[in-house]
C-alpha cells in the first residue's frame, strides 16, 4: 500500500467524527421531539430500530443512487469524494443514535417532570435543563454508538467513496483492498488499529465524561 | 389552602380505575391521614389532591376555584403554595446537598439558612456532599423530606412519609408537619399505617379502599 496508515487513520477519524457527531446531533433533536409524547416514542422508536439493520451496503447503495450523475442530487458533484462518505456514514449512525436516546428520553423527562411538578413548578425549561443533565451517560454512549457505526462500516465507505488512495480510502476499506490482494497480515494490523481506535475514543469519551459532565 | 374533589375518578390505561367518584374536602388547616391498603387508590387521590395528576373526570376545586379549569399561569401560581413527596425518593445527579436545595432553586429563591437548619435537622449535614447515588434509602428519603420543606408550601402531601425513616427522623417529620398544620397549613400524608407519633397530632383520617373514600373520621 502506497499510503501510510497514518494518512489512512487520519482521513478515518476525520470522515468518521464529523458523520458521527452530526449524526449525534441530529439524533438528539429526533429524541427530542419523540419524548414529548408517549405515542410517539411507541410508534417512532421501533422504526428507527428497525432501521439499524438494514445492511450498510444497501445504505450506500441509496446514497449512490442519490449522488450519481444521473441521481437527484448529482449536481453536487459528491460522489467518490469524503463528503459522499460522510453523508453515508451519518445515515448509518443516525438510526442507532436515536434507537439508543428516544426512549430514554421519553423516560427521563416524564420522571423529571412529575418531580419538579412536585415542587410546584411547571416551567418546560426547567424540565429540559435538568432531564439533559440527568441524560448525559445517555447522551455520551449514543456518542460512542453512532462514532463506533461510523468508523467500522465498509459498505458505504466502499460504494460511494471507492477506497480511493490518497482521497476517500478509509481503514475499512484499506482492510478489505489489503485482503483483497492477499497482504493479510496488512490487514490484520490495520484491524487491530480500527479496534484501537474503538476503544481508545470510547475510554477518552468516558473519562471526558466522568471528570467533566457528569460532575 | 381548600382543595375539593367533587366526583373525581382517574385511570391510568382507560380500564381500570384507580379512583372511583372520590367525594373529598381537605377543608384548610390540619393534618389530613389516608389510610388504606396497598393498591387502594391512595398515591393517585394524593397525586390528584396535589395538582400534580389531572383526574380522567370531575373536578378539583382550589379555595372554590376549578383548578384545572385555569389557564397554565394561573394554575402555576397555586402550585407553587403545594409541595409533594413521592414515596419512593426521586433524586437527580448532584450531592445531596444539591437534591435537598433543587425546589428553592428552580423556584429561584435559596434559603441557604433554612437549607442548613433542616439538613441538621435530618441529620444530614455529615452526607451533605456525597453524590445522591451513594445515600441510603433512609438519607434519600431525608433529602426528599428536606427539598419539600424548604419550599415552605401551604400544603405539603407525603406518600409514606415514613418509609425508609428511622425512629428519630420519622419523630422529626411529625414535629415538623404538625408545625406547619399549627401554622395554618395543609398536610395530607397518605400511608398503609398509622404511625404511633402521627396519632397525637392527626386531624382527620381517610379511609380509602379500592379507589373508594369509605369513611372520615375526625380526630381533633
Amino acid at each position: 500500500m502506497a499510503e501510510g496508515i497514518l494518512q489512512v487513520t487520519a482521513r478515518s477519524l476525520y470522515i468518521s467524527a464529523v458523520a458521527s457527531l452530526a449524526a449525534f446531533a441530529a439524533a438528539v433533536l429526533t429524541s427530542s421531539y419523540l419524548a414529548r409524547s408517549r405515542r410517539r416514542v411507541e410508534l417512532l422508536t421501533p422504526v428507527f430500530e428497525s432501521l439499524v439493520g438494514v445492511p450498510t451496503t444497501v445504505v450506500g447503495l441509496l446514497v449512490y443512487t442519490l449522488l450519481s450523475p444521473r441521481g437527484p442530487l448529482g449536481f453536487l458533484k459528491l460522489l467518490y469524494t469524503p463528503y459522499a462518505v460522510m453523508v453515508g456514514e451519518f445515515l448509518v449512525a443516525l438510526p442507532a443514535a436515536v434507537a439508543y436516546m428516544a426512549r430514554s428520553f421519553h423516560t427521563v423527562r416524564e420522571g423529571v417532570r412529575e418531580l419538579v411538578l412536585s415542587l410546584g413548578v411547571s416551567s418546560e425549561r426547567v424540565v429540559s435543563a435538568l432531564a439533559l443533565r440527568e441524560l448525559a451517560p445517555t447522551l455520551l454512549t449514543s456518542y460512542l454508538v453512532a462514532f463506533s457505526r461510523a468508523i467500522g462500516e465498509l459498505g458505504v465507505a466502499l460504494i460511494v467513496g471507492g477506497g480511493i488512495e490518497g482521497y476517500t480510502n478509509v481503514l475499512t476499506t484499506a482492510i478489505a483492498l489489503q485482503a483483497s490482494i492477499g497482504k493479510y497480515e496488512e490487514a490484520i494490523w490495520t484491524g487491530l488499529v480500527l479496534i484501537a481506535i474503538t476503544v481508545v475514543v470510547a475510554l477518552a469519551v468516558r473519562f471526558l465524561g466522568e471528570r467533566v459532565l457528569w460532575r | 389552602m381548600e382543595v375539593a374533589l367533587r366526583g373525581v375518578w382517574h385511570s391510568y390505561d382507560g380500564r381500570t380505575r384507580a379512583l372511583r367518584g372520590v367525594e373529598l374536602v381537605f377543608a384548610g388547616p390540619g393534618i389530613y391521614v389516608v389510610l388504606g391498603p396497598n393498591g387502594a387508590g391512595k398515591t393517585t387521590l394524593l397525586k390528584i389532591a396535589s395538582l400534580i395528576l389531572k383526574p380522567s373526570g370531575g373536578s378539583v376545586l382550589v379555595d372554590g376555584v376549578d383548578f384545572w379549569g385555569l389557564s397554565e399561569g394561573e394554575r402555576d401560581v397555586i402550585r407553587r403554595r403545594v409541595a409533594y413527596v413521592h414515596d419512593k425518593p426521586i433524586l437527580l445527579r448532584g450531592s445531596a446537598r444539591e437534591n435537598a436545595a433543587l425546589g428553592m432553586r428552580i423556584r429561584g429563591e435559596v434559603d441557604e439558612a433554612l437549607l442548613e437548619h433542616y439538613m441538621r435537622r435530618y441529620g444530614l449535614t455529615d452526607v451533605e456532599g456525597l453524590p445522591a447515588s451513594r445515600l441510603s434509602a433512609g438519607q434519600a428519603k431525608a433529602v426528599t423530606l428536606v427539598r419539600a420543606l424548604t419550599v415552605r408550601p401551604k400544603l405539603l402531601a407525603l406518600d409514606e412519609p415514613f418509609a425508609f425513616l428511622d425512629d428519630s427522623r420519622a419523630r422529626t417529620l411529625v414535629e415538623d408537619i404538625a408545625r406547619i398544620a399549627e401554622g395554618g397549613g395543609t398536610v395530607l400524608v397518605a400511608t398503609h399505617y398509622m404511625y404511633r407519633e402521627l396519632r397525637d397530632v392527626v386531624s382527620y383520617v381517610v379511609e380509602i379502599i379500592s379507589g373508594e373514600v369509605r369513611s372520615v373520621a375526625k380526630l381533633r
